[in-house]
């Protein structure tokens, strides 16, 4: 059976069930790279020139940890997914600069999206894609079908269940998360709601984030995240802060910021890397957005590959210090 | 109303001719320097490259000087730029500056929506006019580039270095004082006749380098530190295929008639790069493919941060065809000393380069 590698980095928490449940219809085996370690970090980022962001130097390691373990690699070129709206270069550029880093790469599966040239050329990037294991078009055209309908499922089970996407995906996919914790057990009463802001790649990897979300859970602190918000949510709110959207992901950042800024949180926790283009401007709009509401304590992180972990914890216990002070005054006054 | 716009190289010199034709109150910012950077770095968001934080001191200065409506280049489909306006609006709101931006889309609404915005700013002149007055900037925009390119030539072989830039300077402002189509051509001829006469070491084929990377850094030598100039005062003839006067012809009156230059460059980066990563990164891999056997080396300006350029950078090294370059990061950090030591340890090597491939066809031969 022929085995297709994922690595589990960017665009992955977004698209995965949708690939696995392509390619499996089509008769291939799916591989996903193990959860992202310091050596697979310290790879990719041997690979690449220094100032490359923190997420691509992570993928390439996960690029090198499928090397020989799989036949082929999926590294799909997503250029749009909505019309006239665009996605970072980086992703344009990932497959070609992913076969010039790692040249003993098996070959790459790269098709590219781009909604904007119209159905038929998506279509036919799909075609091109299942050509690679059938000739038999209709038979390419029941995987696409049954992918798409798991990726509709995929969200659904997000924003009803509010299941951040690795366990998401673990129920879907069965794809093992890279810890295996009790979520479950929330405690009955919780210091504070705090919304975490960034994009999947960065809030659900662990080792990139230094398992932040734990962290705030340890605390006993309710955890917000993106996907948890609707689509129209999202887009309602991105339109209140900078109109129409211009990058792909714009809702996770810019929308979610605006929408927990105004109502549902404590506090606001932006999580970005060094390096990051649409989040250097887009982290910025929802600083200048925070400071216009004066609603809802907001802190940004930058993340890099030299961020230590003792860093991050001295700023989350000062900003969870000072919401729990804020709510305590704010009690006080009201009683 | 009282325009004003950032400066990239001269561009500011035909755009005055045009506003002036069409009595348009225009305000020039200083030409970028230490307090445009400055004022950029303050007011930005850290993260973004020198691009945006000088354009944004420029704008501010502007503002200063007046100005109520700023014209900044966005659109779709292209790196961080089509983000530019909309956050430097954002600052300078917050700076207390009541403006307006206006987005002059370079991707999607081409000639006719520069035209169409320049009605607007002139209060709605007769379109005959507006025409005349685009085709005069046009014409001086033309003039400028053709002086300089044959500064470029100049600079590397003069007796008396400084000779030409100084010709240039006297060049650019008699360009901006001329008035109408006969003097223009007068002084674009003359100054190109001086230039021709200055004296020149004829000896040796000075080394041949292209400067080639992201259009902003290459065009406005505050960025980069006037590398050309550098590079010319070390002996080096300097290429580079991005001209503006170049890049209007196309991407305004060629392109849309489906002739485009960059067609060359993008075959030659197919089997490297397969598409189109906005900004300049496409161009920067395929120049490398395409010059390697005709200069001796490329240097690559980049902004520091640049998502297309950073892809390129990742490419380049691995291309089949070699030839030795220089990636120079611009941001407020660049420094002179530095740079130059960069500059002269890489015309060394190209000379030793060349030195050596001389004495193998000696051999030969």
């Amino acid at each position: 059976m022929i085995k297709i590698g994922i690595p589990r980095a960017l665009l992955y928490y977004q698209y995965y069930p949708m690939w696995q449940t392509f390619f499996e219809e089509l008769g291939a085996e799916v591989v996903v790279s193990p959860p992202t370690t310091r050596l697979m970090l310290l790879n990719g980022s041997s690979r690449l020139v220094a100032d490359t962001c923190l997420p691509v130097k992570v993928f390439v390691g996960h690029v090198l940890s499928l090397v020989g373990k799989c036949d082929y690699i999926l590294i799909p070129a997503i250029r749009s997914v909505k019309s006239k709206i665009y996605n970072c270069s980086k992703f344009l550029g990932l497959p070609d600069m992913t076969r010039a880093v790692v040249p003993e790469s098996p070959p790459i599966l790269d098709i590219e999206i781009d909604v904007n040239q119209g159905k038929r050329s998506l279509y036919q990037a799909i075609y091109k894609l299942g050509r690679c294991f059938t000739w038999n078009p209709f038979k390419v055209r029941r995987a696409a079908i049954a992918a798409w309908q798991a990726h509709l499922n995929y969200l659904e089970l997000m924003t009803s269940h509010r299941l951040p996407p690795p366990q998401a995906i673990e129920k879907i996919a069965g794809v093992a998360e890279a810890e295996r914790r009790t979520h479950s057990s929330q405690p009955a009463s919780t210091q504070a709601t705090i919304a975490l802001i960034g994009h999947p790649y960065l809030l659900y990897d662990e080792h990139i984030n230094h398992r932040l979300i734990h962290r705030l859970e340890q605390a006993h602190n309710k955890v917000l995240t993106p996907e948890m918000l609707t689509a129209e949510e999202l887009q309602s709110a991105t339109a209140r802060v900078v109109g129409r959207a211009y990058w792909t992901y714009e809702g996770e950042v810019v929308g979610v910021g605006e929408h927990y800024l105004r109502s549902g949180a404590d506090g606001v926790i932006g999580i970005m890397v060094f390096g990051c283009g649409p989040d250097s401007v887009m982290m910025d709009m929802v600083k200048r957005q925070a400071a216009r509401l004066r609603a809802t304590p907001f802190m940004s992180i930058t993340l890099e590959e030299h961020t230590a972990e003792a860093g991050i914890v001295t700023r989350l216990e000062a900003f969870l210090d000072m919401i729990d002070r804020r709510k305590r005054r704010q009690s006080k006054v009201y009683a | 109303m009282r325009v004003g716009m950032p400066h990239m190289g001269n561009i500011y010199i035909p755009f005055k001719a045009l506003f002036q034709r069409l009595n348009i109150d225009f305000v020039i910012p200083p030409v970028s320097n230490q307090r445009t950077l400055s004022l950029g770095v303050k007011y930005s968001p850290e993260g973004l490259c020198i691009p945006f934080k000088l354009t944004l001191g420029n704008l501010i200065e502007a503002a200063e000087l007046g100005a109520d409506t700023l014209l900044m280049p966005g659109g779709y489909g292209i790196c961080r730029l089509g983000y530019y306006a909309k956050t430097q609006e954002q600052i300078l709101h917050d700076l207390g500056y009541n403006v307006e931006m206006i987005q002059v889309g370079v991707s999607e609404k081409k000639l006719f929506g520069i035209l169409e915005m320049i009605k607007h700013l002139s209060n709605n002149a007769p379109w005959s006019k507006i025409i005349s007055a685009f085709r005069f900037g046009l014409t001086k925009l033309n003039a400028l580039d053709k002086v300089e390119r044959v500064v470029q030539k100049v600079r590397a072989r003069e007796r008396i270095k400084g000779t030409a830039n100084h010709l240039f300077a006297k060049a650019v402002k008699a360009i901006d004082r001329a008035d109408d189509y006969d003097t223009l051509k007068k002084v674009q001829t003359e100054y190109i006749d001086q230039l021709n006469q200055v004296a020149k070491f004829t000896q040796a084929q000075p080394l041949l380098v292209g400067i080639i990377g992201e259009f902003y850094v290459v065009l406005e030598p505050f960025s980069n530190l006037d590398i050309e100039n550098e590079l010319g005062k070390l002996g080096v003839e300097v290429r580079r295929r991005l001209f503006i006067s170049e890049w209007t012809k196309f991407s305004l009156f060629l392109n849309p008639l489906g002739v485009n230059e960059t067609d060359r460059i993008h075959k030659a980066a197919l089997p490297y790069l397969k598409r189109d990563i906005g900004g300049d990164g496409w161009e920067s891999v395929g120049e490398k493919v395409l010059h390697a056997k005709e200069y001796d080396g490329l240097v690559h300006l980049a902004p520091f941060t640049c998502m297309p350029e950073i892809i390129a950078q990742n490419i380049m090294p691995k291309t089949k065809e070699v030839i030795p370059v220089l990636t120079i990061l611009c941001d407020e950090q660049l420094a002179k000393p530095g740079t130059l030591t960069r500059l002269e340890a890489f015309v060394d090597l190209l000379e030793r380069k060349r030195r050596s491939k001389d004495r193998q066809q000696r051999v030969l031969v």
